[in-house]
C-alpha cells in the first residue's frame, strides 16, 4: 500500500507542473549563481536550539567550507515555531524577509498564501531534481495541489513512550506494547497507584492540540473539510468533533475522572518531565523527545520502551508526519541568492546530511537512503527504539487523512481543539466541547479565506 | 571658539528685560531636553500613537492595516464575554497580588526591624526574591507545581491528603500564578518598607514610648502613619506592575486552564502574536483600554488615598 501511494506521488511530483505553473515568479536562471559577483549570502532563519541547533550549525558550517568564496550560510535561531513565523510575518511587511526560513509544518497553507515564497517545485521542475528519495509521506505532507511548495527539513511522528521497568512491576508484559486505546486504558489501569499499581499516573500527556490531530489522521478520519484541504478547494470547516475525537477525548477523559491519567497541563515539557522522572506508565510524545527519553531513562534507572501510536482499532492509516519545511523567499531577493538558497536545500536533503540529522537529532530523514548510509545503521542498531518510528511511517498508508489538514487558520484550530480537550478533561461533555470550538472557529476561517482572495 | 564671541555673555548679563531673559533660559532647557524627548518621541509616543491608530483599522493576514473600521475592535471587544472573563481575571490577580504582598512584606518588615542577633542575616535573606528574574522563579515554581512529580503534591500525599492541580484546574490557577508572583514581588516590597522603617525617627518612637505607648499601639499609631508614603508607593507601584505582569503567566500556565489565567496583558500578546494570529487591531484596542484602566486606577490612588498619607 505505502509503496503503491510512493509511486503515485512521486510521479505527480516529477510530472505535474511545467514552467510557469507554480504562484509566484519564475524560476531564476540555472547560471545565476555562477554569474554573481564575490559570495552570495542566503541568511537563514531557524527554530532549532539545544542539541538540534548545534547539529544543524555543524551542517551550516560543512556546507559553507564546501562551497567557500561562492556561498555563506548564516543561520540565526530566532525563537520557537511560533515566534519564528510572527517575525517573518513582520519582516514580509517592512520588505527584510531572509533568504530562507524553517516554518512549522501548520504554517503551510499560510505561507502559501503569504505570496513571498518562491515554491520549490519552481526549482525541481526547471532542474527535472530527482524527488524520488523523499521519503512519500514526508513529501505528502508539503505537496498542496501536487506541488511541493517546501523542502521538508526535520520530520517527526508521534508515538507512545512507556516505561517497561514499571510494565514489570504491574505483572504486564514489557515486550509487547499495548495497540489500541482500549489496551492502553487497561495497561494504565493496572499500573496506576490508585488501582494498586506501581506508577503515580498509568497514563499522562500534555493537552497538546497535536495529539488530537494525530488520532484522528491514525484512525483514518479527516480534520477539516473537504478532503483535509488537500483535494485543491479551501478549508470551510473543521471536523474535529467527529466521532473518532470524541471517542479518544472520551477515552481520555475516563482515565483522568478515575485518577488513572493525571493532568499536568498544555506545556509538553512539563508532561516529558513527569515521564522522564519514572513515575508515568505511558505518555505520548513526538519521536523528536525520544533522545532526551533514553538520556533520562538512563539516568532515573528505567528501561524506556517505544510503541505505535495507539490506535481506537486497527486500520491501514497512520498518524501524521510532522515537523517543519525550508521555504525561500521570493520577493526582495536576487536571483544568485534564491540559487544559492536552493542548493543548500538540496544539500539538506542528500542522505548523508540526514544521516547526520538523523542520528543528531532524532528527527526522521526525509531521505529514504539516508536509512541505509552506515552511520544511520550503526546507530539504529545502538537504539532499536528509533526503528519504531521508521516501521510506523512506513506501514502509514499516504490518505488525505494522513497527509493532515491544510488550512491557513490551522495554528487557531489547534489552540481551540486545546480548549476543547482541556474542558473536556476538566469535566465537560467532549462531544459539547468539541463542537464548541469547530464552531468558534467558523468566523476565523471566514475571515482567513476572505483575507486571501 | 569662545574667543571669537567675548561680549555675548555679559551682554545677556545687562540685559534690562528679564522676561526675555526667561525665554531664552526655557529655550535653552528645551535643548538640553531634546534627547530625551526624542527618545521618548521614539519608544513612547509613537507606540502609543500607532496602537490608538491601530484600534481603528482591522488587520490583514500579516497584521497591517486593512481600512478604518470605526469602532468595531471596541464593539467586538466589549460585546465578547471572553473580554470580560478577561477583567475579571485581571482585577482578581491585582487584587491577589498586591493586597498580599504588601500586607506580608509589612509583616516581615515589622519583625526584621527587631533588635536581634543574626538579624542581618534573616534581612538578607528575606529580601533575596528581588534578585530572582521573573523567569528563573516561574520555572523553579513551575517544577514545585507540577501535578505529578511537584514537591507541594508531594507534601500532600505525605500527610494522605488529594494532589491539587495547581496549575491544570482552573479553580487553582490564579491562586497558584499569584502565590508565585506574591513571593517574587515579596523581596522589593520588603526592602522599600525596611527602609522606610530605618528612616522612623528614634525622638518620635522614645516621645510615644514616654507617653506609654508600647506593642501593638505603638506599631498602629506611630509607626504605621510614618510608613503610608512607602506603603502608598508600593500600593500604586504594585497594581501598575499586576497589571503589566507577563513573564510568569507565561512560563506557568500560557493563560489557561479554560483562560483562567488570562490577564488583559496576556490577551493583548495571544491575539496579537500567539498561535500566528495577527489580530493587532483587536490587540490594539486592548491595549487601549488597558492605558485607559491603568491611568484611571493610578489617578484614584493619587486622588483619595493620598489624602491620608503622611508626609514630613
Amino acid at each position: 500500500m505505502a509503496a503503491a501511494g510512493a509511486a503515485a506521488l512521486a510521479l505527480t511530483l516529477s510530472a505535474c507542473g511545467g514552467p510557469g505553473s507554480a504562484g509566484a515568479g519564475d524560476a531564476p536562471a540555472a547560471d545565476a549563481l555562477e554569474n554573481a559577483d564575490g559570495v552570495t549570502v542566503v541568511n537563514f532563519w531557524h527554530s532549532m536550539d539545544g542539541t538540534n541547533g548545534e547539529t544543524l550549525n555543524k551542517l551550516i558550517t560543512d556546507f559553507n567550507a564546501a562551497n567557500e568564496g561562492k556561498i555563506e550560510v548564516k543561520g540565526v535561531y530566532q525563537g520557537d515555531y511560533d515566534t519564528t513565523i510572527t517575525k517573518y510575518k513582520a519582516a514580509v511587511q517592512s520588505n527584510s524577509t531572509p533568504s530562507m526560513v524553517q516554518i512549522y509544518d501548520i504554517g503551510t497553507q499560510f505561507m502559501i498564501d503569504s505570496g513571498a515564497v518562491m515554491p520549490t517545485q519552481t526549482f525541481i521542475d526547471r532542474d527535472e531534481y530527482d524527488v524520488s528519495d523523499l521519503q512519500p509521506n514526508i513529501a505528502g505532507y508539503y505537496s498542496i495541489n501536487d506541488e511541493l511548495w517546501s523542502m521538508p527539513f526535520n520530520t517527526s511522528m508521534p508515538v507512545m513512550y512507556y516505561n517497561k521497568t514499571l510494565f514489570e512491576a504491574a505483572g504486564l508484559d514489557p515486550e509487547k506494547a499495548p495497540e489500541t486505546l482500549a489496551e492502553v486504558g487497561e495497561a494504565a489501569n493496572k499500573l496506576s497507584k490508585t488501582n494498586g499499581g506501581p506508577a503515580e499516573f498509568g497514563f499522562n500527556a500534555a493537552i497538546y492540540g497535536w495529539l488530537l490531530e494525530q488520532e484522528i489522521a491514525a484512525n483514518g478520519a479527516l480534520y477539516c473539510s473537504p478532503d483535509n484541504g488537500r483535494s485543491g478547494e479551501r478549508v470551510t470547516d473543521y471536523s474535529f468533533n467527529n466521532d473518532t475525537a470524541v471517542e479518544f477525548v472520551d477515552w481520555w477523559k475516563g482515565l483522568v475522572e478515575t485518577g488513572v491519567a493525571g493532568n499536568t497541563g498544555r506545556a509538553t515539557a512539563d508532561a516529558q518531565n513527569a515521564f522522564k522522572s519514572g513515575t508515568i506508565g505511558i505518555t505520548l510524545e513526538s519521536t523528536g523527545a525520544l533522545g532526551g527519553m533514553q538520556k533520562a531513562a538512563e539516568e532515573q534507572g528505567f528501561e524506556l520502551g517505544v510503541g505505535f501510536y495507539p490506535k481506537i482499532e486497527q486500520n491501514d492509516s497512520g498518524p501524521i508526519i510532522g515537523g517543519a519545511s525550508l521555504w525561500v523567499s521570493d520577493e526582495g531577493h536576487s536571483d544568485a541568492e534564491k540559487e544559492a538558497a536552493w542548493q543548500f536545500m538540496q544539500y539538506l536533503a542528500e542522505p548523508a546530511t540526514q544521516a547526520t540529522w538523523h542520528t543528531g537529532t532524532g528527527y526522521f530523514p526525509i531521505s529514504k537512503a539516508a536509512l541505509d548510509e552506515p552511520e544511520d545503521v550503526a546507530w539504529r542498531e545502538q537504539y532499536p527504539q528509533f526503528d519504531v518510528a521508521v516501521q510506523q511511517l512506513e506501514g502509514t498508508e499516504l490518505t488525505a487523512a494522513t497527509q493532515g489538514c491544510s488550512a491557513g487558520s490551522m495554528p487557531q484550530a489547534r489552540k481551540a481543539a486545546e480548549d476543547a480537550l482541556e474542558g473536556a478533561l476538566l469535566g465537560g461533555d467532549s462531544k459539547a466541547e468539541l463542537t464548541e470550538s469547530v464552531e468558534a472557529l467558523k468566523t476565523e476561517v471566514e475571515n482567513y479565506n476572505n483575507s486571501v482572495q | 571658539m569662545t574667543i571669537t564671541k567675548p561680549a555675548n555673555p555679559p551682554a545677556a548679563k545687562a540685559s534690562p528685560q528679564p522676561d526675555r531673559q526667561t525665554d531664552r533660559g526655557s529655550l535653552r532647557a528645551l535643548w538640553y531636553l531634546v534627547p530625551a524627548l526624542l527618545v521618548f518621541a521614539l519608544f513612547l509616543f509613537y507606540p502609543l500613537g500607532r496602537s490608538v491608530f491601530l484600534s481603528f483599522q482591522g488587520s490583514d493576514l500579516f497584521g497591517r492595516p486593512s481600512g478604518f473600521v470605526g469602532f468595531d475592535q471596541y464593539t467586538r471587544l466589549f460585546t465578547d464575554s471572553g473580554f470580560w472573563n478577561v477583567m475579571w481575571v485581571t482585577l482578581g490577580f491585582t487584587v491577589l497580588t498586591v493586597v498580599p504582598s504588601i500586607a506580608i512584606a509589612l509583616a516581615l518588615a515589622l519583625l526584621l526591624h527587631q533588635k536581634i542577633r543574626g538579624i542581618r542575616f534573616f534581612r538578607t535573606a528575606f529580601a533575596l526574591p528581588f534578585a530572582y528574574s521573573v523567569a528563573t522563579a516561574s520555572v523553579i515554581f513551575g517544577v514545585m507545581f507540577n501535578q505529578a512529580t511537584g514537591v507541594l503534591n508531594g507534601m500532600l500525599a505525605f500527610f494522605g491528603l488529594d494532589r491539587v492541580g495547581w496549575l491544570t484546574d482552573p479553580a487553582w490557577a490564579l491562586l497558584s500564578v499569584s502565590l508565585a508572583t506574591v513571593w517574587m514581588q515579596l523581596g522589593y516590597n520588603l526592602l522599600v518598607l525596611s527602609a522606610g522603617l530605618g528612616a522612623v525617627s528614634d525622638d518620635v518612637v522614645e516621645a510615644a514610648r514616654l507617653d506609654g505607648a508600647h506593642g501593638w499601639r505603638m506599631q498602629r499609631s506611630i509607626i504605621m502613619p510614618l510608613l503610608t508614603p512607602q506603603l502608598f508607593f508600593l500600593l500604586v507601584t504594585g497594581t501598575i506592575h499586576a497589571l503589566q505582569s507577563f513573564g510568569q503567566i507565561h512560563i506557568l500556565t500560557k493563560g489557561g486552564p479554560q483562560d483562567s489565567t488570562t490577564t488583559l496583558v496576556y490577551s493583548i500578546y495571544e491575539q496579537a502574536f500567539a498561535n500566528n494570529n495577527s489580530n493587532f487591531g483587536y490587540a490594539s484596542a486592548q491595549a487601549v483600554v488597558l492605558l485607559i484602566i491603568v491611568v484611571a486606577v493610578s489617578a484614584i490612588q493619587f486622588g483619595v488615598l493620598e489624602r491620608k498619607v503622611f508626609y514630613r
